[in-house]
């Protein structure tokens, strides 16, 4: 149990800097291209597009953090009013069910991949779609290993009566 | 498989809490399968926010709010507004609700408003003497009643969707937004002189004092405001110009946080929000391409079309229908999903899709306050220790000014469109 809270928290860590490094990229090219263009009325064109694909990255760092942290958006109005213990239960099997989903767009995603190594594309000059676009099953996967965490410290805490956070 | 016993199964799903974004996914992927396509087409959807250049705005934004949230900046706004506004009869109110709107429009109604400023506002009203029920009611109704205005996130959320200018929207939404803080106001204005709150007498070297004090944060209505009514940039480039101006204002001109320490924190915090945003909008992407192929808004206005004579009557069922969604689901998920659908079917009765949008979120802000589920309810009584039901009744009144707000908003198109033919944005 400790082991793997301790791996879901090193994960986590690291999904952390990651965000914190894009974001900061984010933050100066955005602030750079605005310049660039209203002050020298020119622009970087590669710096559109680095721009766009950060958004895709940082939308599934975020999104796996939202999932470590059990922060997905959700419909959380009813499970509220539930005891404490069929609560816990109830996020097991929702979690399960999640981890369905994101097996079958990972799966989704690397035909999606596999297609467009094979038809070549490119995001800009020589630089390949793929090395970009796999942060897609790569964030699919990382969902499904924190919803995996999730579940089982939900089954732990229901064995030892300590509940989840 | 049954296709009725999945869909069953999906809404207990999603009622019980599982992720909306799986059960929008789960929908995509089971019904690009029944059609014979290949699941892979669901990912080519969900890579359109790759090539979505608008959404740079939704993370920029974001942290630009998370970083205001966190910082002083919510004192430093209560003092000024209070300089402002104070001497006004029942003027305190009018300082809760402007600032609020204020941090509403900047973090993008994610409830941050309710737990950044509620915690300031709340004891001031209480101190000086405003009803208690008053000042709960209005402190929670306030939470999310910026969200007309820009940058507001909801609004860049509905113009991508809808495929609609958000340079347009954020100026549709001006009037409206007034409209609603001063609904708003005038009743609070009355409930502080009822009350007899003492007031403060206005006081320059006062002002002068809270202006300096706030001197940073001045510009940024100004990025804003300026920025996209003035026709200087884009929505998406004003987020760029905001999201860097306030990272240097808190780091280096306030010296609120540490570049090294505060700041990464709250990168993180807020893409986490981002994160959860556009699990749903990529997801959903495939899941509307799916629709749109099979005609369901279509037929779904065929449907309306057959049942509902009037644009009058329709608006009105579009409102009660737009009521129990905001109830039910967060703004972002419901401006993700309902829109598409929505959309053929006013554009059909003639409403302008700018107006729709206005109508949209204000519904969508009522509905935070609504029982049983409205978030702002559970946020307020989270956050002041009142049980639900307590929040809910103070807040009845505001919805039904609100409400009356929203019949004028929706009946009255000029109230969205003449600032924008007027000012000609495009």
């Amino acid at each position: 149990m400790k082991v793997l809270r301790w791996c879901d928290d090193r994960l986590g860590r690291l999904e952390g800097v990651l965000l914190i490094i894009l974001l900061s990229v984010m933050v100066l090219l955005a602030f750079v291209q605005v310049i660039l263009r209203n002050v020298f009325s020119e622009s970087l064109i590669w710096g559109e597009i680095l721009l766009r694909h950060l958004v895709l990255w940082i939308g599934f760092l975020g999104a796996a953090r939202a999932t470590g942290e059990g922060r997905h958006i959700s419909i959380d109005a009813f499970a509220r009013f539930l005891p404490t213990r069929s609560r816990t239960i109830v996020r097991v099997i929702t979690n399960a069910f999640a981890i369905v989903v994101c097996y079958f767009l990972l799966r989704a995603s690397l035909t999606f991949i596999g297609d467009e190594i094979d038809f070549g594309s490119v995001v800009y000059g020589e630089v390949p779609s793929w090395y970009s676009q796999i942060i897609i099953p790569v964030g699919f996967g990382l969902m499904m290993i924190h919803f995996a965490v999730r579940i089982v410290t939900g089954i732990h805490g229901l064995r030892t009566g300590v509940p989840q956070e | 498989m049954n296709t009725w016993v999945i869909v069953v199964v999906l809404v207990l799903l999603a009622l019980l809490g599982a992720p909306l974004f799986s059960i929008i996914g789960g929908i995509a992927l089971y019904a690009f399968d029944q059609e014979g396509i290949d699941t892979s087409s669901v990912i080519i959807e969900l890579y359109r926010i790759a090539e979505t250049p608008t959404l740079i705005a939704i993370p920029l934004f974001t942290f630009a709010g998370y970083l205001l949230a966190e910082s002083r900046s919510p004192q430093r706004l209560v003092t000024l507004a209070r300089a402002l506004f104070g001497w006004i009869p029942g003027g305190l109110a009018i300082v809760v609700l402007v600032t609020c709107a204020f941090f509403t429009a900047f973090t993008g109604a994610s409830g941050v408003t309710i737990v950044a400023l509620g915690g300031i506002t709340l004891p001031i009203l209480m101190k000086e003497m405003y009803p208690e029920r008053f000042s709960l009611g209005l402190v929670t109704a306030s939470g999310s009643i910026g969200l007309l205005f820009p940058p507001s996130l909801p609004i860049i959320l509905y113009g991508i969707i809808a495929e609609v200018s958000i340079d347009q929207l954020f100026v549709a939404g001006f009037l409206p937004g007034i409209l609603l803080v001063s609904f708003v106001g005038l009743y609070s204005m009355r409930v502080g002189v009822r009350a007899r709150v003492p007031r403060v007498s206005f006081s320059w070297p006062n002002l002068a004092a809270a202006l300096r004090g706030a001197v940073w944060e001045l510009p940024i209505p100004f990025i804003i405001i300026g920025g996209i009514y003035g026709g200087a940039f884009t929505a998406t480039e004003a987020s760029a110009v905001t999201a860097f101006y306030v990272l240097i204002m808190v780091t280096f001109l306030y010296r609120d946080m540490t570049l090294f320490r505060d700041v990464p924190r709250v990168m993180k915090e807020s893409m986490v929000l981002v994160g959860a945003i556009l699990a749903i909008l990529g997801t959903a992407l495939g899941l509307t391409n799916y629709l749109i192929d099979k005609e369901i808004p279509q037929q779904l206005f065929e449907f309306v079309q057959g049942n509902v004579e009037s644009k009058v009557a329709f608006l009105l069922i579009l409102n009660l229908f737009l009521l129990v969604v905001g109830m039910m689901m967060d703004i972002f998920s419901a401006i993700i999903v309902v829109v598409p659908l929505i959309l053929p079917i006013a554009r059909a009765f003639q409403v302008d899709p700018l107006h729709l949008g206005i109508i949209f979120l204000t519904n969508l802000e009522i509905g935070y306050l609504t029982p049983p589920v409205g978030l702002n309810l559970f946020l307020s009584s989270l956050r002041f220790k009142k049980s639900i039901l307590e929040v809910a009744r103070s807040v009845l009144i505001f919805i039904a000014i609100m409400a009356a707000a929203l019949l004028i908003i929706t009946y009255v198109p000029d109230l969205s469109l003449w600032l924008v033919n007027l000012l000609g944005i495009q």
